[in-house]
C-alpha cells in the first residue's frame, strides 16, 4: 500500500524540485519551478476582464477555471443525485438492492464510451440537434453544444452521478423513521420536516458525495481532451501537456503539486464553512 | 484444483507473499512491483501515427514472424519522443524529415545499417541522401512514405471568391470562426507568420519575442476561429464530411478518403504554398526486441506492395520506385505528382529547427491553447 501510494508521490514531489535543461535532467534541487507559478509581471495577461500580474498566468488561469467548471460540476451532481437517492429512500419499498443496480447499469461500460456517448449526443449531427431539426425548431444545427467548458461540465456531471447517490442513499436511510412522525406529530409540514429533519440528517452523505465528486474532477484530463476543445481545457491537460508535449516534468509535476495543496485548502475551507464537526458532533 | 487451493490457502492465511504477487501478477496488478520474468523473444514495439498500425503496411513482417508487433499510437512526434524519454522502450519509431533530428539529438535514434534492407536499392535515390534520411553524415530514417499537408475544403460549401483562390487566411478570418478545424499543431503559428507576409524560411525558425508576438497575433486567431484543433485524422473526417466543418489542415489521406465515400472535398494549393514532408522509419536504441526482427518490419514498410496499400488506399507517395509500377494506375493519376523530386521542387518542403526553436514553440503553442475561453 504504502509503495503503490506513497512512492510515486514522493517522487513527483522530487521531480518538482528539478529543473529540465533540453533533454537533461538537471538534478540540483532547487524552487525555481514553483517560483515560476507565481513569479509576477508588470504587464498583466486578461483573461475575462480579469487582469492577472503573472509572467506565466497559464497554471493560474487553467486553475481558476477548473475550480469554476468542477464545482458547477458537482452542484449539478448533488442536485440529480439526491433527488434520486430520496425517491430510493423513501418511496421504494420492495426491491431495493434491484434498483440500486438499475441505476448504476449505465456505470458499468467504460468511462470513454460514456464520454464518447456525450460526444454522439451534443455532436453537430447529434441527437439533440438531428431532434430539434426534425421538430423543426431549429433549421441549422446548433454548435454551441460540443467543444466548450458547457459541454465538459455536462459530461463530468452525467459521468459522476452514481458516485453521489450512494452516500447520500445512505445516509438518507439512515435517518430514523421515528423522528419524522414525531415532526408531523409537532405540527411540521412536509417543507419545514425535510429541511428540519431529513436535510441536515443527510449532510453528512451529501459532503461526502460532493468531496466525491469535486476532488477527482478538477484533475480531470480525458473528458475535456474528448469534449473540450481548445476553450475546454482544464489544468490535468496542462499537467499532461507539460510532461509530454512540452517536456517539462518537473514543472508539469510543481503545478500537479501545487494543484494538490490549493484542492486541499479549498476542500478544507469547504468543511470548515459547513461546520463539518458540528455536524459530526450531533451525530455521535 | 489449483483454484480451490489458492482460494483455501488464502482464507487459512497461509499464503506466502510471493504466491500471492503471483497471482496477482497473473491478473496484471503486480506488473509494477514484481521483477518481470524473462521472455523468450520480446515483442517488437512501434511506435506510429494513427492508421499506420494496419497490416497491410507490414504484411512481410507478418507473414514472417506470424504476428503484428505491439503499437503505441501518438498524434505528434513530440509526445512520441516525450514518451521515449521518460522510458517508453520501442524499438522503431516512425518520425520526418522534419522531426528526425530531436531523436538524434535526444540520443534515441540508432544508425541503420542499410545493407540489411532489402528494399533499400529500389528508394528513390533523392530520398536515400535527403536531409533527415541522412543527419549529421549518418543514415538515420528508412524514407517509407511521403505526402502534403495542405488546405482541405468543401467546394460546395464556400463562396467561389475563396474556391478560385484558396488561402490559410481563412483559418483565422473571424468571418470562418467554428467553421475551419486546424490541426492541434505549432504550424498554426508558422503558417499565420505565413499569411501576415512571412517567408516560410524565416517563419520555422521564429524565436524569442518575435516567436511571442506571431503567437499572440496569429496563434491566437487560429485558436479562436477553429472549431476544435484536431488531433485524431478520423476526427477531422467525420467533421468535414458531416459539413460541420469547411475547410481543415489536413494530409492526402483526408481527401482520398471523403471522396471515396462520395463526399466533395478539394486538396488546395493555397497562394501561400502547400508542403510537403517525408517520413520513415527510424530504429530506436531503446528497444528490447530483436534488432533483426526490426530491420525485418522496416524492409517490410520500404517494399513496394506497402507502397501499392499506401498510394491506392491513402493517396500517400511511397520511397520505393517500383510501388507505382504495381500501384492501380487510377490511383496514381489521382495523386498527381508522383516524382518526389519534382513534389518537393514544386512545394515547401517541411525544415528541421533546431532543438531551441521547437521547444520554444512546443511552450508558446501550449500557453496559446490554454489562453483559450
Amino acid at each position: 500500500m504504502i509503495a503503490m501510494l506513497a512512492l510515486p508521490l514522493a517522487a513527483l514531489v522530487v521531480l518538482s524540485f528539478w529543473t529540465q535543461n533540453g533533454f537533461e535532467l538537471d538534478r540540483t534541487p532547487t524552487l525555481e519551478n514553483y517560483a515560476q507559478l507565481v513569479r509576477l509581471t508588470e504587464e498583466p495577461t486578461i483573461w475575462f476582464g480579469i487582469p492577472f500580474y503573472f509572467a506565466y498566468p497559464v497554471p493560474a488561469i487553467l486553475m481558476i477555471k477548473s475550480v469554476v467548471m468542477s464545482l458547477s460540476a458537482t452542484v449539478a451532481v448533488i442536485a440529480l443525485a439526491y433527488p434520486m437517492a430520496y425517491f430510493l429512500a423513501f418511496r421504494v419499498h420492495k426491491h431495493k438492492a434491484l434498483w440500486i443496480i438499475l441505476i448504476t447499469i449505465p456505470f458499468w461500460t467504460s468511462y470513454l464510451l460514456r464520454v464518447f456517448a456525450w460526444k454522439i449526443v451534443l455532436g453537430f449531427n447529434g441527437a439533440i440537434n438531428s431532434g430539434l431539426k426534425e421538430l423543426g425548431i431549429i433549421d441549422k444545427p446548433l454548435d454551441f453544444l460540443l467543444y466548450n467548458p458547457g459541454a465538459v461540465v455536462i459530461t463530468l456531471a452525467h459521468s459522476w452521478v452514481a458516485f453521489a447517490i450512494l452516500p447520500i442513499y445512505v445516509s438518507l436511510e439512515k435517518i430514523d423513521r421515528s423522528l419524522l412522525e414525531a415532526a408531523s406529530d409537532l405540527g411540521d409540514g412536509k417543507v419545514k420536516r425535510f429541511l428540519r429533519i431529513t436535510l441536515p440528517l443527510s449532510a453528512p452523505g451529501t459532503v461526502a458525495a460532493a468531496l466525491l465528486v469535486f476532488i477527482p474532477t478538477v484533475g480531470d484530463y480525458v473528458t475535456p481532451t474528448l469534449v473540450g476543445g481548445p476553450g475546454g481545457t482544464m489544468i490535468g491537460n496542462l499537467v499532461q501537456e507539460l510532461f509530454l508535449r512540452q517536456n517539462n516534468a518537473p514543472l508539469g509535476a510543481a503545478v500537479a503539486i501545487t494543484m494538490m495543496l490549493i484542492i486541499a485548502v479549498i476542500v478544507a475551507i469547504f468543511l470548515w464553512a459547513i461546520g463539518y464537526r458540528r455536524i459530526r458532533a450531533r451525530r455521535a | 484444483m489449483q483454484r480451490i487451493k489458492f482460494i483455501d490457502k488464502m482464507i487459512d492465511g497461509n499464503l506466502s507473499r510471493r504466491q500471492m504477487m503471483q497471482a496477482a501478477g497473473a491478473f496484471g496488478v503486480g506488473t509494477l512491483i514484481l521483477p518481470r520474468p524473462s521472455v523468450a523473444a520480446e515483442v517488437l514495439t512501434c511506435l506510429e501515427w494513427g492508421g499506420y498500425d494496419s497490416p497491410d503496411y507490414f504484411q512481410a513482417y507478418v507473414d514472417k514472424y506470424g504476428a503484428q508487433p505491439n503499437f503505441s499510437i501518438f498524434a505528434g512526434e513530440e509526445d512520441a519522443l516525450a514518451k521515449v524519454l521518460a522510458g517508453f522502450a520501442a524499438d522503431v519509431m516512425h518520425p520526418c524529415n522534419y522531426s528526425v533530428a530531436r531523436f538524434v539529438n535526444a540520443g534515441v535514434a540508432a544508425e541503420l545499417d542499410t545493407s540489411r534492407l532489402s528494399h533499400w536499392k529500389d528508394v528513390f535515390p533523392a530520398l536515400q541522401s535527403a536531409e533527415g534520411v541522412v543527419w549529421e553524415g549518418k543514415t538515420v530514417m528508412a524514407p517509407a512514405d511521403w505526402g502534403n499537408s495542405s488546405l482541405a475544403f468543401r467546394p460546395d460549401l464556400l463562396p467561389p471568391e475563396f474556391t478560385e483562390n484558396p488561402t490559410w487566411a481563412i483559418f483565422y478570418d473571424e468571418a470562418y470562426k467554428g467553421r475551419v478545424a486546424m490541426s492541434d499543431n505549432e504550424m498554426a503559428i508558422i503558417i499565420g507568420a505565413m499569411v501576415g507576409g512571412m517567408p516560410y524560411d524565416e517563419a520555422y525558425k521564429l524565436e524569442g519575442a518575435a516567436l511571442d508576438a506571431a503567437a499572440k497575433e496569429w496563434g491566437t486567431r487560429a485558436v479562436n476561429t477553429s472549431k476544435f484543433l484536431w488531433t485524431d485524422s478520423s476526427e477531422v473526417q467525420q467533421a468535414m464530411a458531416s459539413g460541420e466543418i469547411v475547410a481543415a489542415y489536413a494530409w492526402n489521406d483526408l481527401v482520398a478518403n471523403l471522396r471515396n465515400e462520395g463526399v466533395p472535398v478539394e486538396f488546395a494549393k493555397p497562394k501561400e504554398g502547400m508542403f510537403t514532408w517525408f517520413c520513415g522509419l527510424t530504429l530506436l536504441n531503446t528497444g528490447k526486441a530483436d534488432e533483426q526482427a526490426a530491420y525485418d518490419f522496416i524492409d517490410a514498410w520500404l517494399s513496394p506492395e506497402t507502397g501499392k496499400a499506401l498510394i491506392e488506399g491513402s493517396g500517400y507517395g511511397h520511397a520505393n520506385m517500383k510501388s507505382f509500377e504495381i500501384a492501380d494506375k487510377e490511383a496514381i493519376a489521382n495523386m498527381g505528382i508522383t516524382d518526389p523530386v519534382a513534389m518537393m521542387a514544386d512545394t515547401i518542403v517541411f525544415k528541421t529547427p533546431t532543438d531551441a526553436v521547437q521547444e520554444g514553440f512546443n511552450k508558446v503553442w501550449g500557453d496559446t491553447k490554454a489562453l483559450k475561453y
